[in-house]
């Protein structure tokens, strides 16, 4: 029978280092034929481990369009990630997935999409916003609100600069007052008092937002502000997962389990959810 | 009429399993007035009388306390896996408790919604499960609560009631028959089945409770006693709570399945620091919110058996017992002490 925890074999094309201590990485299946056959939904996520360090729970960053490989994006905080750290080109790690739910990217069709992030939560927008731009006719405006402590802890620079280029699209940047350069040209504050002073319209539109609680936390009422109502206001929860597969226990947040009925859901549903994220 | 297998008969039936190459466990005295569930080496370690119900569970016979999942081995650059197997035995717990057998059914959705988890199904399915029903009950007892009582069936192949002289075998499945082919005689006598604890609690009651009084200061009272020692998970026969962990060397090793416990600060800490259950309080709410509405909303049955394990196992004193009862509004009671 099949063994449910046993990771697929992935090997390491590329990996990228963005920031002191945040890399992403690139990978793909040794199995040809699991290679071929993998599919899964911008917003899910996968467990993700180096042998012998254990495994971890990342976002899959890439868009679900690209194929014959997938990323995913860590900071160095732990055990596994100290180990991912580590790891080079040409090595091999493990994953299992993907799990979970989705952007409802398909609801979304049809609105104004506005994206806000903060610090390591470029990854799990940034899939969202490229599987936008690659079905661009079926979205409105675009804005990514993004904000790190400091401009050298900004996640994908370079992929800001690339969207911003796109028709429709508003890419706004922020770093926390005192983390700016002498040649920094973005915003200075916090990522709520930017937003409230980037006058996004909140006609017809979505909003994605992940990032600290804190950050949360104070962006929710500026977004009640604008005119957004909690359903369309999304978040994707991080709450500590083992198995990803609703065996181990410990992600639940009131009745739901965040691995099977989440990590995606909107300030909605969470309004009816114990404050256990 | 019944079917009946002499007292003495018994010991020579779990000795014939044995030689047959069974693992057999059940109940047995492993110090003076501390019995527990082991894998029995011989039948004389089997003991049916002198205790309320062991101090464990029969759960780690179904999923150990720690187990292999995946194994893994270097070669410069690359990484070889290979798959784990549960041990391809059959295996006999004799003189469960009903609520020991009855969380086997419950434990079932879990381990099945879905993904299955081959680690517990394949036990599960190489076990066969000789319960025998409860003849006395403590304080801790509450199984009635729960629709359960001291003959109820679930989750057993079999049921033995003590008589005189011997036991009735009330077999209720095809493993349970296979088990106990030509071993009994048919007699007149049928066996009384004692009652159990009186109904104390409603669980259901819990759920409108946790919905309307989620923040209830009764949490913080109950967490000022609660130690964090997670002995109420572990010997539960319901808890399953687990972690994923890596033991090996530089050659290779394993990855495992280990019992883990929601009272536990780690065990919802985020790599950043932040704890969604940061306080004793809300890992108490947790672990009774998981039994009483979790549960039931995801699967429509309660992870409890009403055993009353978490109380005789608690060195303060706390229990599902008392803590429902201090949820339903009744003065709060001590269990199990």
């Amino acid at each position: 029978m099949n063994n449910v925890y046993k990771p697929d074999l992935m090997e390491v094309l590329e990996v990228h280092q963005h920031t002191p201590d945040v890399k992403s990485v690139k990978i793909k299946f040794q199995d040809p034929a699991l290679a071929e056959s993998f599919a899964f939904r911008v917003g899910q996520f996968g467990m993700f481990s180096v042998f012998g360090a254990g495994e971890s729970t990342f976002n899959i960053c890439s868009s679900s369009n690209w194929k014959g490989f997938l990323e995913f994006c860590f900071r160095k905080t732990g055990k596994v990630t100290e180990s991912l750290w580590q790891t080079g080109e040409g090595d091999t790690i493990g994953f299992r997935g993907p799990y979970g739910n989705s952007y409802p990217m398909e609801e979304w069709e049809g609105k104004n999409l506005i994206f806000i992030g903060g610090g390591i939560a470029m990854p799990p927008i940034r899939c969202a916003v490229w599987y936008a731009l690659e079905n661009r006719a079926k979205y409105g405006n675009i804005t990514v609100l993004y904000g790190a402590r400091t401009v050298k802890d900004l996640v994908y620079p370079d992929e800001l600069d690339q969207w911003a280029e796109q028709e429709r699209v508003r890419v706004i940047r922020c770093v926390d007052p005192g983390g700016e350069t002498p040649e920094w040209k973005g915003e200075i504050g916090l990522i709520p008092h930017v937003l409230e002073r980037a006058e996004v319209s909140a006609e017809n539109s979505v909003a994605l937002v992940i990032g600290p609680p804190i950050m949360i936390k104070f962006t929710l009422p500026v977004l009640s502000t604008m005119g957004l109502a909690s359903a369309d206001v999304y978040t994707s929860l991080e709450n500590r997962m083992k198995c990803g597969i609703g065996k181990c226990g410990r992600c639940n947040c009131g009745p739901v389990y965040v691995c099977k009925d989440g990590p995606v859901f909107s300030f909605e549903q969470l309004s009816r959810l114990p404050v256990d994220y | 009429m019944s079917e009946l297998i002499a007292q003495e008969a018994l010991p020579g039936l779990v000795a014939k399993w044995l030689a047959q190459g069974k693992r057999v466990a059940g109940p047995s005295v492993v110090k003076p007035g501390y019995c527990l569930y082991v894998e029995l080496k011989s039948s004389a370690q089997l003991a049916l009388e002198g205790f309320i119900r062991p101090r464990n569970s029969i759960k780690e016979f179904v999923f150990p306390h720690h187990e292999a999942i995946c194994r893994y081995h270097f070669s410069g650059h690359t990484v070889e896996t290979e798959d784990c197997d549960p041990p391809q035995v059959d295996q006999v717990i004799v003189g469960a408790r009903p609520c020991d057998a009855a969380a086997l059914p419950i434990l079932d959705h879990l381990f099945t919604w879905d993904y299955e988890d081959k680690f517990y199904t394949e036990r599960r399915k190489a076990t066969t499960v000789v319960t025998l029903a409860c003849q006395a009950h403590d304080d801790a007892c509450f199984c009635t609560s729960l629709d359960l009582g001291p003959a109820a069936e679930q989750g057993s192949d079999v049921l033995l009631l003590a008589v005189p002289g011997g036991y009735e075998v009330r077999c209720l499945t095809d493993k349970g028959r296979a088990l106990f082919a030509g071993e009994t005689r048919t007699v007149e006598q049928t066996a009384v089945v004692p009652p159990g604890p009186p109904v104390m609690v409603a669980p259901g009651t819990i759920m409108a409770f946790l919905q309307a009084r989620y923040d209830d200061p009764m949490w913080a009272d109950l967490a000022l006693r609660c130690l964090g020692c997670g002995a109420c998970a572990y010997t539960c026969p319901t808890c399953h709570c687990f972690d994923i962990v890596d033991e090996g060397t530089a050659a290779g090793g394993c990855r495992v399945k280990n019992w883990d416990c929601c009272q536990f600060a780690m065990f919802t800490q985020h790599a950043s620091g932040h704890n969604p259950r940061s306080g004793q309080s809300q890992r108490q709410r947790q672990r009774i919110q998981h039994k009483f509405r979790i549960y039931p909303e995801k699967f429509g049955v309660m992870l409890c058996t009403g055993c009353g394990n978490c109380a005789r196992n608690c060195p303060v004193g706390l229990g599902v017992l008392s803590t429902l009862k201090e949820t339903a509004g009744s003065a709060p009671v001590e269990v199990g002490v």
